[in-house]
């Protein structure tokens, strides 16, 4: 339609005057904008309480049927990010972040009016369908953009990007409850008005992404950066497309490294608070718990820069080697924190595993760049996505029906997650040997870039 | 450097700083709250 003509590929070309500084910020108003998902919890009690106000009434929906808002919003974040995938790399990544920013805005005016009519399908749909789709196409949108503009420091522009989904939260916690404090009466929980506002404010964030990022010219290099035959034995020079990738092997042992590491760390970032307090009864309060998971998402958040940038200069394999031995050694080590009472060592321990969760999310776009070239990165990137979903329902499974076993078994509580750490330590040695299986894709599967960028590939 | 170029790098520069106060803002904002309220752990 010549309307949106404005958002094809051939018309968000970069102008000679065009700083490839300019992408990093378009890709942080989508990351920051979709980060609030993390967030949804903080609506849980006043959605559970629309009719009640002030206690749940009878005809109020449950906090176990409002879970499944943010449960479907993630289904449809993988689902949507591996299906659309070979879409984005067609039309470009303007065309998908103004779709993602029409779903993610327009799935909480939907939300809204569910809650203003007591209609949970409307919720479900608006947030969890509709967000969902905008989160997925948000989320992978701006990764294949950026390896583009930075195939120096492919590891550092993703970071960049990914790290603002984990700060998305940081800033729509403490927004949503200023909102909802201002909108309350003493009939209303101004949840319906609070939905309106932010998926307009969202709206309006992510189309100054929308509108400021733009793609390279075909051939652009970095000034000074010449393309050379691969430094390092584990870049490939070549392209790969998405349906070839997902028959490679390369591509299931990254699946499971991504599965192994999101597992080992989502687990106990839902299990933060009650973790501390069972581990330190008596010693750390429910306030104090407050503050160590406020210190995990930070940790979170850095480590999706801080490791990813790394990885530039020694490379992705070396950095996920990292993540699994350190990881499983202070797994191991942790339940020893606990029996000698050190709040301190606990605490340390979690924050540089929960670095390493942030960065191992951070990492897997220049790991897959590496593997199967820049061309289809962001759709192959969406068809990895899918770990994350298995490792949403792993992880925090293994974490709570190991705790309730143990607990159900007579084992004391501040010894309950001993074996669950265990088990964590056990699962990322799983993804150590998968890294180290990890080697350059066969020649055979490798396409020519103009090939893959010609009309009939696209 | 002529006057032309020295205009466009000039606004060029305007436009970075914009757009990452845009989004740096906000963020460093969100990291201060929680920042904040991880101090209640030491405490």
């Amino acid at each position: 339609m010549a309307l949106f003509s404005f958002l094809d590929r051939e018309h968000s070309v970069a102008g000679e005057n065009y700083s490839r500084w300019l992408v990093p910020p378009a890709a942080l108003a989508i990351h920051l904008s979709i980060g609030q998902a993390y967030a949804f919890s903080v609506f849980n009690l006043p959605l559970s309480r629309l009719v009640g106000v002030n206690d749940s009434a009878p005809a109020d929906w449950k906090l176990s049927t409002l879970g499944w808002v943010f449960s479907v919003a993630i289904v449809f974040l993988g689902v949507s990010a591996a299906v659309f995938g070979a879409w984005l790399e067609r039309v470009g990544p303007r065309r998908a972040m103004f779709a993602s920013a029409l779903c993610f805005g327009g799935g909480f005016q939907v939300a809204a009016l569910g809650v203003a009519l007591h209609q949970f399908w409307l919720v479900l749909i608006g947030y969890g369908v509709i967000g969902g789709i905008g989160l997925g196409l948000g989320y992978i949108s701006p990764v294949s953009t950026l390896i583009k503009w930075f195939p120096d420091r492919p590891g550092m522009a993703t970071g960049m990007a990914i790290m603002g989904f984990g700060g998305g939260a940081m800033i729509a916690s403490p927004l949503s409850t200023m909102l909802m404090a201002r909108f309350k009466t003493p009939t209303s929980q101004g949840v319906a008005e609070t939905f309106v506002v932010m998926g307009l404010i969202y709206l309006a964030f992510m189309m100054f992404g929308v509108f400021s990022v733009r793609v390279p010219k075909p051939g652009w290099q970095p000034a000074g950066w010449t393309k050379t035959p691969s430094a390092r034995k584990m870049m490939t020079d070549g392209n790969v497309t998405v349906d070839r990738a997902v028959r490679t092997r390369q591509f299931w042992l990254l699946w499971t490294v991504l599965c192994m590491n999101v597992t080992a760390g989502i687990g106990v970032l839902g299990q933060a608070s009650p973790m501390i307090q069972e581990m330190f009864p008596g010693v750390i309060s429910a306030s104090a718990a407050a503050g160590f998971v406020g210190l995990l998402s930070l940790a979170n958040m850095g480590g999706r820069f801080f490791w990813s940038s790394l990885s530039d200069l020694v490379g992705r394999k070396v950095i996920y080697a990292t993540f699994f031995l350190l990881g499983a050694v202070l797994y191991a080590l942790i339940p020893a924190t606990g029996h000698a009472g050190s709040v301190v060592l606990f605490v340390l321990g979690y924050v540089i595993i929960l670095s390493m969760y942030g960065g191992g999310f951070a990492t897997i776009p220049a790991y897959l760049r590496d593997m199967f070239g820049g061309v289809q990165v962001g759709a192959i990137h969406g068809r990895l996505l899918t770990a994350w979903s298995t490792a949403g329902v792993l992880g925090p499974m293994l974490v709570n029906y190991i705790r309730e076993y143990e607990i159900g078994h007579g084992v004391a509580k501040a010894d309950a997650y001993t074996t669950t750490m265990h088990i964590m330590a056990g699962l990322l040695i799983v993804g150590f040997v998968c890294n180290l299986l990890v080697h350059p894709v066969d020649e055979r599967h490798l396409e020519a870039e103009q090939s893959l960028l010609s009309p009939a590939n696209a | 450097m002529s006057a032309a170029n020295s205009s466009s790098s000039g606004s060029l520069g305007i436009k970075l700083l914009l757009a990452w106060t845009l989004v740096g803002v906000p963020l460093a904002w969100g990291v201060w709250q929680v920042f904040k309220k991880s101090l209640d752990l030491f405490k």
